[in-house]
């Protein structure tokens, strides 16, 4: 298996991403954590001002959207490079080139978790009582994480043979934004639409997110499964994407 | 699937650890290559595709369907049928002149190039030298590059531990080693580089004319080291435009003009009718 065969390359990527991404601006890590929240307070003014929501603890509602949708957007954006933009490790040695994207969305994961983990004592800061529900949240999050790797795949793959995916993708992750309940509550999508509407799979992995950190609830069964099967597809159809894509690499770069 | 498969075999621990396998483009695999053998390669042919119109984007898709597509290419074959087997222990050269093919028979070998048609079996350990330094990342420092390029190179990080000091001292560059990559010159660079890749302890060498670096007496240390390794017993195949370096080093050769092969055999021979090549190029 590639994965373990070249863990200490997979590693070192990762965190040398980490350390280049952290170690550019002089607040460093301290600017990925202030930027959702910054983001939040943003939305917050227009979202409580301007749209009125009745939603429980919409501040909390509304930084769990901002910070999972986060991974998505930073994961599959830096994933879709990670093969065009490492040509020397491409052409010139044979790695299994799914170490290049595997980390660059590690590195995003990690991020992700860092950010999470600032949520807890603002969680606490609002008066969220934690219960048993929150032992889902590595589940919810990992299933997240097949995910974006899957499309991360995807994206490199494609992103090799056109070069202007990136101007696609950031449209289609702007539409992703509003047809996913980061910034609303699904209570105020229309009824008719709302069947195509749980079809995307962020809609779930929100929902679970929530309701695993802010309500206190464990994830449905419907929604575990669901959300494994997106994630395991995303994985397959990516790994599929990727392989019949890759032979060409070399030649494309 | 091919690929995977020989990853895991480049990726074997040393040399007392090495297995069989092929890469190719499906085509028959055949069991029967002898022992003795560390590279077969039957009827190996590689197709490159030159667009008369280079499309990179989907914009430039989206134009060409409406301006009535023009998906035509030419096929250029970089390899035609090409045969050969290298000994185990053995060096071998590949010579011939621009665009004959030398660089595409090296990167199939390496597994970079996906082949069109033919197979390649590869029995041992391949250690990828088509240039030195790959993965380097300059903000980072000479120490962390070390431990970078020895993970590129398959090797975990005990095995860098243990060899980190020696990789050092052969690249004289101990004092340096928390100093930034991109603050190094390109003789340390390529110094650095050349010690990690030697440690990687490999049964096949590709080296793709990467020996002229550095300076004059890193370049004998180089060549001392490149001996030492063909006098332990391992296979080297050695592309150059260097005939007098080939003549040295090589013990058998190949020939190869416009992808195909054109004789193979004893270095002087081989040496020669390219000499022999050249002359009726330029008399015509």
């Amino acid at each position: 298996m590639w994965i373990v065969e070249y863990r200490e390359l997979i590693r070192i990527l990762t965190i040398s991403d980490l350390k280049v991404k952290y170690q550019g601006s002089a607040l460093g890590f301290a600017w990925s954590l202030l930027n959702p929240l910054l983001m939040m307070l943003v939305l917050y003014a227009v979202f409580s001002n301007v749209f009125r929501f009745e939603q429980e603890n919409f501040a909390l509602y509304l930084l769990i959207g901002i910070v999972s949708w986060r991974f998505l957007q930073i994961g599959t954006t830096t994933a879709m490079t990670a093969i065009a933009g490492k040509p020397s490790l491409v052409t010139k040695v044979c790695i299994p080139r799914q170490v290049l994207v595997l980390s660059s969305v590690l590195s995003g994961f990690i991020s992700s978790i860092l950010e999470f983990s600032v949520l807890i004592p603002l969680l606490i800061f609002f008066g969220v009582k934690f219960s048993f529900s929150i032992a889902f949240f590595p589940l919810i999050h990992a299933t997240y994480f097949l995910l974006v790797y899957g499309i991360g795949l995807i994206l490199a793959a494609l992103y090799v043979y056109y070069r202007d995916l990136n101007q696609i993708w950031d449209v289609l992750l702007q539409a992703g934004f509003f047809l996913s309940p980061v910034v609303y509550p699904i209570s105020i999508v229309p009824e008719k639409y709302l069947g195509y509407y749980m079809l995307n799979p962020m809609t779930i992995i929100m929902e679970m997110y929530r309701e695993s950190l802010l309500y206190s609830k464990a994830p449905s069964g419907a929604e575990v499964a669901l959300s494994l099967a997106a994630g395991f597809g995303l994985l397959l159809a990516g790994t599929f994407v990727f392989k019949r894509l890759e032979r060409r690499f070399a030649e494309e770069i | 699937m091919s690929l995977s498969k020989f990853a895991r075999l480049s990726n074997a621990n040393f040399w007392q650890n090495s297995g069989s396998g092929s890469i190719g483009g499906g085509l028959g695999v055949d069991d029967s290559a002898d022992a003795g053998k560390a590279i077969s390669v039957s009827c190996l042919s590689k197709r490159f595709r030159i667009p008369h119109e280079r499309k990179t984007t989907f914009y430039d898709h989206l134009v060409g369907i409406f301006k009535g597509g023009s998906y035509t290419y030419e096929e250029f074959w970089a390899l035609k049928e090409v045969s050969f087997s290298v000994k185990r222990g053995e060096t071998f050269g590949v010579i011939g002149p621009n665009g004959g093919g030398k660089s595409t028979i090296l990167k199939a070998l390496a597994g970079v190039l996906y082949p069109d048609g033919g197979s390649i079996r590869i029995e041992g350990k391949i250690a990828p030298f088509l240039e030195l330094g790959v993965g380097f990342q300059p903000d980072l420092t000479a120490k962390e590059n070390v431990y970078l390029y020895g993970a590129v190179m398959g090797l975990s990080r005990k095995e860098i531990d243990e060899r980190y000091e020696e990789i050092l001292n052969f690249a004289e560059l101990k004092r340096f080693e928390n100093m930034k990559l991109k603050n190094l010159s390109s003789g340390m660079y390529v110094k650095l580089a050349f010690s990690t890749a030697i440690q990687t302890d490999p049964d096949i060498l590709l080296v793709d004319e990467v020996l002229s670096v550095g300076d004059e007496s890193f370049q004998k240390k180089c060549a001392q080291k490149i001996d030492e390794i063909r006098r332990a017993g391992k296979t080297i195949v050695f592309v150059s435009h260097a005939l007098g370096t080939v003549k040295d080093l090589c013990e058998r050769c190949m020939l190869l003009s416009e992808g195909q092969v054109v004789s193979i055999g004893e270095t002087e021979q081989v040496v020669e009718e390219y000499n022999q090549m050249a002359v009726c190029a330029e008399k015509r």
